[in-house]
């Protein structure tokens, strides 16, 4: 009798410590959910809807640039928190409508990097399912900030892919590390 | 003397702890999950009213992905003893959320073009479809020649689709 108490009072402590862990990531959650306000608000200066997108997009480019699926993963689940923080109110009606089909797709892409940490090649995949997405939501509504769409013709066997970059050097995100200046500037977006 | 006690007593123990794991099992083989069935009602969004599918191509894909991709699973024995149908029911319903065949109508073009290709990259790289489904059903493993069909169709209809945009 006494071991079955035992055994109980183990699940209950071990259920105990899992609730414990899954808090503490939901305070994270907040922490990071907060962090992504900041940057939606002090991009809102310059005066794009997409400031919090784009600030949440880059982090991730550059992540996947150092090989990084952790940190890609983080910048993936911010930047769900920011789409479903969006305020659509600020857009036009044939806007919205843009908005909503790009913004349906990109979510998922966002979603599922976020939940993918530990497999790179497929985050990477839809990587650039979502710099595509990224780039007609920039052309659409402005970045509120410079940016350099660059391609790399090598990615995906050979059919190439786009990303968005903050700076003119070439910092490739889809072969990181192993070939990091692989690709070439295609179009200046100006602010 | 002690010692054969001390047996009897564990003997006891381990017979008590087989009683509680008989009555978990017994009970939770009353919570059933709902089945994911429409009865194949072919829906206006479904992939066959969207875009051209080769029957050949229709007949691989009810064989090997809509019983997590569509509206209508086919249940096998091992569904109705839990927590089999559970653990079943939660891979239905994160395959539906990535892709549902029966409601591909519904995504925009642009999504649309991103299923095909997530479809054709899940089938060559072999995530898809998944080991633990293919382990069982073993028929639902695609031969090389069917993977050819899907993925030339997959091509074949991206590019239409782009056309369209």
């Amino acid at each position: 009798m006494k071991n079955i108490f035992f055994a109980i009072a183990i699940s209950v402590i071990t259920f105990a410590a899992c609730n414990n862990s899954s808090n503490k990531s939901g305070e994270a959650n907040k922490i990071n959910n907060d962090s992504t306000h900041a940057t939606t608000e002090t991009n809102a200066v310059t005066a794009s809807p997409l400031g919090g997108i784009v600030a949440n997009y880059l982090q991730m480019k550059n992540a996947f640039a150092n090989d990084n699926d952790k940190d890609a993963a983080t910048a993936g689940n911010d930047m769900l928190k920011t789409f479903k923080n969006f305020d659509e109110s600020s857009l036009s009606a044939d806007k919205k409508k843009t908005y909503e089909d790009i913004a349906d797709d990109a979510k998922e892409h966002a979603e599922h990097i976020g939940m993918n940490a530990g497999n790179i090649k497929h985050q990477r995949e839809h990587f650039d399912m979502l710099s595509k997405d990224v780039y007609d939501m920039v052309k659409t509504f402005g970045a509120g900030q410079q940016l350099y769409k660059d391609f790399c013709p090598m990615y995906n066997n050979n059919k190439g892919a786009i990303w968005l970059s903050e700076t003119k050097e070439i910092k490739n995100p889809y072969l990181g590390k192993k070939m990091p200046t692989c690709g070439s500037v295609k179009e200046e977006i100006k602010k | 003397m002690w010692f054969s006690k001390r047996r009897d007593k564990k003997m006891r123990l381990v017979k008590k702890i087989l009683l509680v794991i008989l009555i978990v099992f017994v009970a939770i083989q009353f919570i059933q999950p709902a089945h994911n069935n429409n009865n194949g009602q072919v829906l206006p969004t479904d992939i066959t009213k969207i875009v051209p599918v080769p029957d050949r191509v229709v007949d691989i894909f009810k064989n090997s992905c809509y019983d997590c991709h569509s509206n209508n699973t086919r249940y096998p024995w091992y569904s109705y003893i839990q927590p089999g149908g559970w653990w079943m029911a939660s891979h239905i319903k994160k395959g539906k959320a990535d892709l549902n065949f029966n409601e591909f109508g519904s995504y925009s073009n642009r999504k649309q073009q991103n299923k095909l290709r997530s479809i054709a990259e899940s089938i060559e790289d072999g995530s898809m479809p998944i080991p633990a489904y293919t382990i069982i059903h073993t028929d639902a493993k695609l031969s090389k020649d069917q993977k050819k069909l899907v993925l030339d169709w997959t091509s074949k209809t991206k590019d239409s689709l782009s056309l369209n945009n």
